[in-house]
């Protein structure tokens, strides 16, 4: 979304840059799954030991977040899931928590981190150009050969004086001072770097490249100076283009900063929120590194592939900042949990009788060959292409966010779907047979005081 | 020219061809030449603001039973297609509407076909001699529910897998036909002209305008390629026929002048056919198999090998024109991929070789969807019986009313002839 559209909309100094913004459709966890799909490209979800989910913007305040996306990756039973949340420094305080788990549990080897993040600033405010959405994946294991290690960690605990939000009484996160907040968020992020460094027996020149949280440009630049790093280390290509982007913030900044890393180069990772974590790691295999980052759409793909808002309106309807009435159709949270393996993990069946590929599990029977129960699970692709279509204009007997692309999908190696798409621009033009498509999980409604999640398909924006 | 239809190749190995013994079973008996409408009528069809669903059935039901020159204590038995909860539940509703003072009714509810289905049950009910008179009747009453496309998609179903509505059911056959076959929005708008042309000659339509090509092209979508003149409208209505024995049928009101049920077939397939791209018939989005199955049993059981030379009237499903065009094929009324050519030459006017949808479809009536199976066949027995004013279609000897219902899931064929 570009900032001026802001300006624009509430006749405000322009302010230059760009911020990301999710989709009506998404929220913090459906992000983490994406972010989660994509670092696990290559790796069997099923070889991990745990799922540490960090974010401040909770779908639910009582429900386990983790164990619903650890479903939806297609994770193991038996691995331990928890939620870091309420503070910003969530993302790194599960890395810290991660490190000693996997030091102290001679059964856990390897914990996958998600941290997602979707801030609702209230409109016609200075936060509505910083506040933006992300989420990001870190995959911390123990091995003898790494791409990058964990060497330390330091973290303090400070109260402050802001930002907060409520729960229940607040739609919007409020502050008290910004100057003061200023002042406690630079006195505590430079002190824990620099105890980080101390305690390492470290300079500033030894440190490579620092990723550190920042809500503000300026501010990023003066702890910089005030931490004595060289030109260039500390990482600042976030803010302007993607915005503030909470939790994953820091991590996005090290996901960058990995893209082209010096040999050897000692990294800190730090985050900030009522106290800070900074976490120092060092660049092992840079060949590893490159192979990581080669399967992997990482920060720079996410970000090419993003498509640009026109027009504020259509912003205040995807952060539901608009009253306005909304689809709702039968809901039943049994039936989620009954048929999850279809639903969650994208499951379909295959007739041991005569092969076939069938979605959705419920059935019994063979459609092909007619064959009853002699079906064996089979995880479908989560690409595809569209074997015929329509633009659906009447959404349950009303016309709701239309037309929505019904897409009927041959899934690559079997498979046949219908899903409604997502994120398509101008789909008279667009949509087409033949058109290849990647699978995303959405959001679909919330009906019955729940999140109906599913998937959805968008134009393939290069996930592998 | 017949198109050659392109094999749609999934990616699915090891494919094991296992022999299909399902399908539709020939009877050695059956219940063909046994039954006879002896009465029929329907109500006006429309946007009825002023009239209850017990309005519907009880005009419709009374018109019946003086056609056929009886009383409804005549009555033994009765079918009713309702589709919607809020037209009402049960037999029970049927009775409120009727006062047939404790006889046996039902509720029959098989999508679309619900209306043809009570039809059919209703002719089980006399051959059988369970009853000598029964009623076969429908009533649907959907502008209390509002004008904007079918209520109801939010209390059923499944939370998440998509229901899309039903004109964006059959758009994606549409997108997939145009793919295959190589038609266009006019070919669709040519079925929708045709329809509300000779729907204008129908007393009780709900729509009695013609429109044209150009009209129907600039109309406001629904579900892409499907505009607003693709689509049947939202609309109210009831339709009721009387049925006995063959043997009893002369001493009715109309003599020897009834008519006789020469085959009733319903054929169902999957609620969902976008999971199912091959089964022994296969969805491809280019021709619907329940049509397919239900046409080919009827016409064996009618004793009919040549369908475009035999039926001389046929009351199509053309819940969109779509529907139209692809169930003329599956009918065999031609063959596949050729239905828009043969539109075009006039094959299916109202004066054609086989004139398809003569009252104007749900086009110009609209689909009141308990109704309509008993609507098409009211039509149907009018033009048999050469009484179908101003519309009546020559020497019309063998007629036949066909619905599609759900996703493209239930088919009904009914074929009705002359006494002789």
């Amino acid at each position: 979304m570009p900032r001026d559209l802001i300006s624009k909309a509430w006749d405000f100094p322009a302010v230059p840059g760009t911020k990301a913004v999710a989709s009506a459709d998404e929220d913090s966890i459906t992000m983490a799954v994406e972010a989660g799909l994509d670092c696990l490209v290559g790796i069997d979800p099923k070889s991990i030991d745990g799922l540490y989910y960090a974010t401040t913007t909770q779908v639910y305040t009582e429900k386990d977040s983790a164990s619903l996306i650890a479903t939806v990756l297609d994770m193991r039973e038996d691995i331990i899931t928890t939620d870091f949340t309420d503070s910003l420094k969530a993302g790194t305080t599960a890395v810290c928590r991660a490190v000693d788990t996997i030091k102290a549990n001679k059964d856990i080897k390897s914990i996958l981190i998600l941290a997602a993040d979707t801030r609702k600033p209230e409109p016609s405010t200075m936060w509505e150009f910083g506040f933006a959405d992300g989420a990001a994946a870190l995959l911390v294991a123990e091995g003898d050969v790494l791409p990058v290690s964990i060497e330390d960690y330091y973290s303090i605990s400070a109260n402050s004086t802001g930002p907060w939000k409520r729960t229940e009484k607040d739609s919007f996160i409020r502050t008290f001072e910004v100057k003061v907040d200023a002042r406690i968020y630079s006195e505590n992020i430079t002190k824990v770097m620099s105890e980080l460094l101390k305690r390492n027996n470290l300079q500033p020149g030894d440190i490579g490249a620092a990723a550190y949280y920042y809500n503000n440009p300026r501010l990023h630049g003066r702890i910089a100076k005030m931490m004595k790093f060289a030109g260039g280390v500390a990482q600042n290509s976030v803010f302007f283009q993607l915005g503030d982007l909470g939790t994953p913030m820091s991590f996005i900044l090290l996901i960058s900063a990995l893209r082209r890393p010096k040999p050897d180069a000692k990294v800190i990772l730090a985050g900030f929120g009522d106290g800070a974590d900074a976490i120092l790691l060092q660049v092992r295999d840079r060949a590893m590194l490159k192979d990581v980052n080669k399967n992997r759409m990482g920060v720079s793909a996410h970000q090419k592939s993003m498509i640009t808002l026109n027009n504020y309106d259509w912003y205040l309807e995807n952060k539901e900042l608009l009253e306005k009435d909304r689809y709702s159709r039968k809901s039943s949270a049994v039936i989620h949990w009954r048929e999850a393996p279809s639903l969650y993990k994208m499951y379909g069946i295959k007739c041991t009788n005569c092969g076939t590929i069938q979605y959705p599990q419920q059935f019994r029977s063979c459609y092909k060959c007619r064959a009853d129960d002699q079906f064996e699970p089979v995880k479908l692709s989560l690409k595809g292409t569209i074997f015929t279509y329509t633009l659906d204009h009447l959404v349950g007997g009303n016309y709701y966010d239309t037309p929505v692309p019904r897409c009927v999908i041959d899934l690559d190696g079997g498979g046949r779907i219908l899903l409604n798409m997502t994120e398509i621009e101008k789909p008279q033009e667009n949509v087409q047979i033949g058109m290849r498509v990647e699978l995303v999980f959405r959001k679909q409604h919330e009906s019955a005081d729940f999140v109906n999640y599913y998937w959805s398909c968008r134009p393939e924006r290069g996930r592998k | 020219m017949k198109v050659p239809i392109l094999s749609i190749i999934i990616g699915v190995v090891d494919q094991k061809e296992v022999e299909n013994k399902g399908g539709i079973k020939m009877v050695k008996k059956g219940i063909a030449n046994q039954v006879a409408i002896i009465g029929c009528d329907m109500t006006k069809y429309g946007e009825l603001w002023d009239k209850s669903q017990y309005d519907l059935l009880f005009e419709a039901v009374q018109g019946a039973t003086k056609d056929a020159g009886i009383v409804k204590d005549d009555i033994d038995a009765a079918w009713c297609g309702i589709f919607y909860y809020f037209t009402g539940m049960s037999g029970a509703t049927v009775e409120d509407m009727l006062r047939l003072d404790g006889k046996p009714v039902t509720r029959t509810e098989n999508y679309c076909a619900s209306g043809m289905d009570a039809f059919r049950n209703a002719c089980f009910g006399v051959a059988s001699g369970a009853y000598d008179v029964v009623l076969a009747c429908g009533v649907e009453k959907l502008m209390d529910e509002g004008s904007s496309g079918l209520p109801g998609f939010k209390i059923f179903g499944h939370p998440v897998l998509p229901i899309p509505s039903a004109p964006a059911m059959f758009s994606m056959a549409a997108t997939r036909s145009f793919h295959e076959y190589g038609w266009n929005k006019e070919d669709l708008a040519r079925v929708a002209v045709k329809n509300h042309d000779n729907g204008s000659y129908h007393p009780k339509a709900h729509f009695r305008s013609k429109i044209t090509i150009d009209q129907a092209l600039r109309a406001p979508m629904i579900a892409d390629p499907l505009g607003r003149f693709d689509c049947c409208a939202m609309s109210d209505g009831s339709a009721a026929l009387i049925l006995t024995r063959v043997e009893d049928a002369p001493s009715y009101a109309h003599g020897d002048d009834y008519i006789v049920v020469k085959a009733n077939a319903i054929s169902c397939y999957t609620n969902t056919p976008w999971y199912v791209p091959q089964g022994a018939v296969g969805c491809d989005f280019t021709h619907f198999p329940a049509t397919e199955k239900a046409a080919a049993a009827a016409y064996k059981e009618a004793g009919i090998t040549d369908p475009r030379k035999e039926i001389d009237l046929a009351e199509v499903h053309d819940c969109f024109t779509i529907t139209e065009l692809l169930n003329c094929q599956d009918l065999q009324f031609c063959d596949r991929g050729q239905a828009a050519e043969e539109l075009k030459n006039g094959t299916f006017n109202w004066d054609g070789e086989t004139a398809v949808n003569p009252s104007g479809g749900l086009k110009s009536f609209g689909h009141p969807i308990g109704s309509t199976g008993c609507r098409m066949l009211t039509e149907v027995t009018k033009h048999l019986q050469n009484r179908a004013e101003g519309r009546q279609v020559p020497d019309a000897k063998i007629g036949l009313g066909h619905n599609l219902g759900g996703a493209f899931s239930v088919c009904s064929v009914s074929i009705l002839g002359q006494a002789k």
